[in-house]
């Protein structure tokens, strides 16, 4: 194949996968939006402390694996901790009340992890090495990352996971009850601090997740919460309530991304990443106001 | 003849809310519009005010004919209206919210009103006097400084006339203005409505349940019933038309 | 019973409609102005006036300015800094090519840049609400900055990318020492204080906060939707705008991209939360609070550390900041979602009877 074509699909295969990762950290706002109709935009931040926890851990020397749980813990705990402290007293108080407390919270967590874990930035190995695929450069002379591939078969197996369990079991039922109407989820007997409890908890999950991934793409730092600044674009596309909106989401804005970040961006003198996934979500909404999967609100009057 | 309501049609999506509606309203007198829930009558408005667009059928007013105007076109032709659910705006006083009722009589731009002596100040006290005039008209100076979303949902509907009123509208729409009101809050409430078509000659069209209201008040009636109109004329023949007392009671089959 | 009303009547709609209707309330004003206008300047300490006074004149500026978009009209936006910039880079390029304006036209018209800007990137409001819109506003943050950075003719093709502020001179005067540079601020926000007052007890302000609790009864009531949220927006951002170029000629002293990110819209974004949304004297409080916020927990964690005998690292003392921020912010929004403007307003409700229980 002709070497600018084999450039290209390196180019926009690189951009798919690493939307996968934004997809990745974007299915933890879609879950907690989905399911108490909350945007936490506290999700990077959240992000970061799992990361940084688990990597401190495994630095003093803590088994792997009982470091993965310990962590896993710890996320459920501040799940918990956050739907007592603050989503509790703020019951269908308007959303963007809850928003904005969710911005104090990122804050929070951020203070947090630093206070507690220091602010010296880590690396974080998973046993999967950055190094291309062999038989796809040998054959094809493409390079592709292991380490990106098996980033997206984690973030394939999570959302499966996820849409099975919002769409079948009952308590997905519940939780998207909740979303829609608190005190209707109330009224018909649906326990909302649990649900909120469980919903946070599955989200810190997430995080933990998308922590480590990025985790080893970026190492742990205190930049990894503006990795949720890059999901929003993402959610935008996706619409903030749906799964598969999110990865559809991710892919998009991962390669269009990439490709214009290659292709486009040396005509203006580079850097536009840092705004081109904001425009492009932006003229997306203006042909579909609600994403992709969105659902459509209509103004009875 | 003020507005005409020729063939109008909609639906949304599989839901048909009206089909093949005509009717129409002359000057200067209140047309009520009745039926059962659901047949329609929320939606017949919200035609006429251009919230909802018709699918087929055309709307007189006046000398214009259409068919799809936005709400913002038909309050500056004429039309004012108050909601079921009360749309005022929560946030503001009944001073406030009334006064908006005003907005499309204010002339002066944003620097004058910046500046505030001068023009905007005098614009801003002559709409005042007129606004107050109204709250006396409707008894509510009591409360004109209170937000409104602190008020008792009656005091709210009539603050919401207040609203429409404001616009010096020719053409008031009223979405079941005594809904949720006890016996002497509706007497008021009837008083207002006739005074207001009395002294200002407004046209009033107006969805009513209680049929005690609809028979006082009304010049003329409309019976909608899933969509379709069933009866037209005074409140004396709609009484006895066996159509409307199929639909209000049902049918034995 | 300092703040009794009674006995203050108005019999003409002029008296009901003044900003302060009640005696007690424009005698404190006009207190405040001339202890602002004339012993401040005189008495204040350098440092005081030029580390903390005028900052907090200048935030508060630019909280008026988020508040009318996002407190009075609805429109949440976290693009504020962006504005800022718009206004700082547009001032230094009019002093700069177009000397013969002067300083105020010249900060006049990069509030007209900035609110052009704001107008391009408030057009997405006409189709989009809430948290997508501030998303979407999140585009306008980068880009602009970007933009900023990229292109040459802002910083006027300077190699480090940081350009020194010009001296303010007006008619001859020039405004060098803290406090002059205080008094420049402080009339030129007492001004703009007074013309955003006025906006919004007039149709404007009840159009945008009509817009803001109910749009399609807005539309129906005849106000219309586009113009009036194109507006909100191009107010608010003129006024940051205008607080952008004084942060840069009466604060910094530099013109510099960095100092507007996104960090920066937040902590305005705070400023209108915690000090009242919708309020005008919110903005002030609000201002007030989160300048004072840092140099309070200094000392307080100063104090802590001699008195208790352990030393606070500077990391830490600015991950508690981070850590008590963040969590005032939860405070204020669950227990005074209206801020301190609120709280302040209760306790004026408590004057009137004070010292009597009832």
């Amino acid at each position: 194949m002709p070497i600018e074509v084999i450039f290209f699909i390196e180019v926009l295969v690189g951009g798919l996968l690493a939307g996968v990762m934004y997809s990745l950290v974007a299915l933890g706002f879609v879950l907690i939006y989905k399911a108490s109709g909350v945007f936490n935009f506290a999700q990077g931040s959240m992000v970061f402390f799992a990361a940084l926890t688990f990597v401190s851990l495994t630095e003093r020397g803590w088994n792997f694996w009982l470091a993965l749980v310990i962590t896993l813990a710890v996320m459920v705990v501040l799940g918990l901790a956050i739907e007592r402290v603050v989503l509790r007293p703020l019951i269908n108080q308007p959303q963007i009340t809850l928003f904005m407390a969710t911005i104090g919270l990122t804050f929070v967590l951020e203070g947090l992890s630093q206070l507690i874990w220091g602010s010296q930035p880590h690396g974080l190995e998973l046993g999967i090495p950055d190094i291309p695929m062999e038989w796809l450069s040998q054959k094809w002379n493409i390079n592709i990352s292991q380490f990106d591939l098996f980033a997206a078969f984690v973030a394939g197996l999570l959302v499966a996971v996820l849409a099975v369990f919002f769409q079948k079991t009952r308590i997905g039922r519940a939780l998207r009850a909740v979303a829609d109407d608190h005190q209707a989820a109330l009224a018909v007997g649906i326990p909302l601090q649990h649900i909120w409890a469980i919903v946070w908890a599955v989200a810190g999950f997430v995080a933990l997740v998308a922590g480590l991934m990025w985790g080893v793409r970026n190492g742990v730092q205190f930049a990894l919460t503006f990795v949720a600044l890059k999901a929003l674009p993402v959610l935008l596309i996706g619409g903030f309530e749906s799964i598969p909106g999110a990865i559809l989401g991710g892919l998009i804005i991962g390669a269009t991304e990439k490709l214009a970040e290659v292709y486009v961006g040396p005509m203006f003198g580079g850097g536009i990443e840092s705004w081109f996934a904001y425009v492009v979500a932006l003229l997306f909404l203006l042909v579909r106001p609600e994403g992709l999967f969105g659902e459509k609100h209509i103004d009875r009057v | 003849m003020m507005l005409s309501v020729e063939n109008v049609s909609l639906a949304f999506g599989g839901v048909k809310a009206l089909s093949d509606v005509s009717f129409d309203v002359q000057e200067h007198e209140i047309r009520a519009i009745i039926g059962p829930n659901g047949a329609g009558k929320s939606s017949m408005l919200n035609v006429l005010n251009g919230v909802y667009h018709p699918q087929t059928g055309k709307i007189r007013f006046k000398e214009k004919t259409f068919s799809d105007m936005d709400p913002h076109a038909a309050a500056a032709l004429g039309i004012a209206r108050t909601f079921q659910n009360i749309a005022l705006f929560k946030g503001m006083t009944v001073l406030d919210n009334v006064m908006t009722g005003r907005n499309l009589k204010m002339r002066c731009n944003f620097l004058q009103q910046a500046v505030w002596f001068g023009p905007a100040k005098r614009e801003e006290l002559e709409h005042r006097r007129a606004v107050e005039e109204i709250i006396d008209f409707l008894e509510i100076q009591h409360i004109r400084k209170t937000p409104v979303g602190r008020l008792p949902y009656g005091l709210q509907k009539r603050v919401e006339l207040g609203r429409a009123l404001a616009a010096e509208p020719q053409l008031l729409l009223l979405d079941e203005p005594m809904a949720g009101m006890n016996l002497e809050e509706k007497q008021d409430m009837c008083r207002f409505v006739l005074d207001v078509n009395d002294q200002y000659g407004t046209t009033i069209v107006l969805i009513e349940h209680d049929m005690g209201v609809v028979m006082d008040i009304s010049d003329r009636v409309v019976v909608l019933d899933y969509g379709r109109k069933i009866a037209d004329g005074s409140p004396e023949q709609i009484k006895n038309n066996q159509a409307v007392i199929d639909a209000y009671l049902g049918v034995a089959h | 019973m300092l703040y009794r009303e009674a006995g203050q009547f108005k019999s003409t709609y002029a008296q009901d409609q003044q900003i302060f209707p009640i005696r007690q309330d424009r005698i404190a004003i006009a207190l405040l102005l001339v202890v602002a206008f004339v012993v401040v300047p005189l008495v204040g300490d350098q440092y005081w006036l030029s580390a903390l006074i005028t900052p907090f004149l200048i935030f508060a500026l630019a909280a008026l300015g988020l508040n009318i978009l996002t407190g009075y009209a609805g429109q949440l936006s976290l693009g504020t800094a962006a504005f800022m910039a718009v206004g700082a880079f547009m001032t230094y390029n009019f002093v700069l090519r177009l000397p013969w304006l002067g300083i105020i036209p010249s900060m006049i018209l990069a509030g007209v840049c900035a609110a052009a800007v704001g107008i391009v990137f408030g057009l997405p409001s006409l189709r989009i609400k809430g948290f997508y819109l501030a998303v979407a506003t999140l585009a306008c943050q980068f880009f602009v900055l970007w933009a900023l950075q990229r292109f040459g003719w802002f910083t006027n093709h300077s190699a480090s990318g940081v350009i020194t502020a010009q001296q303010i001179v007006i008619f001859g005067v020039a405004f060098n020492t803290p406090a002059e540079k205080y008094l420049f601020t402080l009339a030129i926000v007492v001004v703009m204080a007074l013309l955003a007052k006025n906006l919004m007890r007039s149709e404007t302000g009840r159009a945008f906060m009509a817009v803001r609790d109910m749009d399609v009864a807005a539309s129906v009531v005849g106000i219309p939707m586009m113009q009036t949220k194109l507006l909100a927006f191009a107010i608010s951002s003129f006024y940051c705008g205008v607080a952008g170029a004084l942060h840069a000629f009466c604060y910094l002293g530099t013109v510099e991209p960095e100092a507007y990110t996104l960090d920066l819209s937040f902590r305005i974004l705070f400023m209108i939360i915690i000090g009242g949304v919708g309020s005008i004297l919110g903005s002030f409080l609000g201002a007030a609070f989160i300048t004072l916020f840092p140099i309070f927990l200094n000392l307080a964690s100063g104090w802590l550390s001699r008195a208790v005998g352990i030393e606070f690292s500077s990391a830490a003392v600015s991950n508690l900041e981070l850590i008590i921020f963040g969590g005032l912010i939860i405070f204020f929004l669950i227990v005074e979602p209206n801020g301190l403007a609120r709280l302040w307003q209760i306790t004026k409700e408590k004057l009137r009877l004070w010292p009597f229980p009832h």
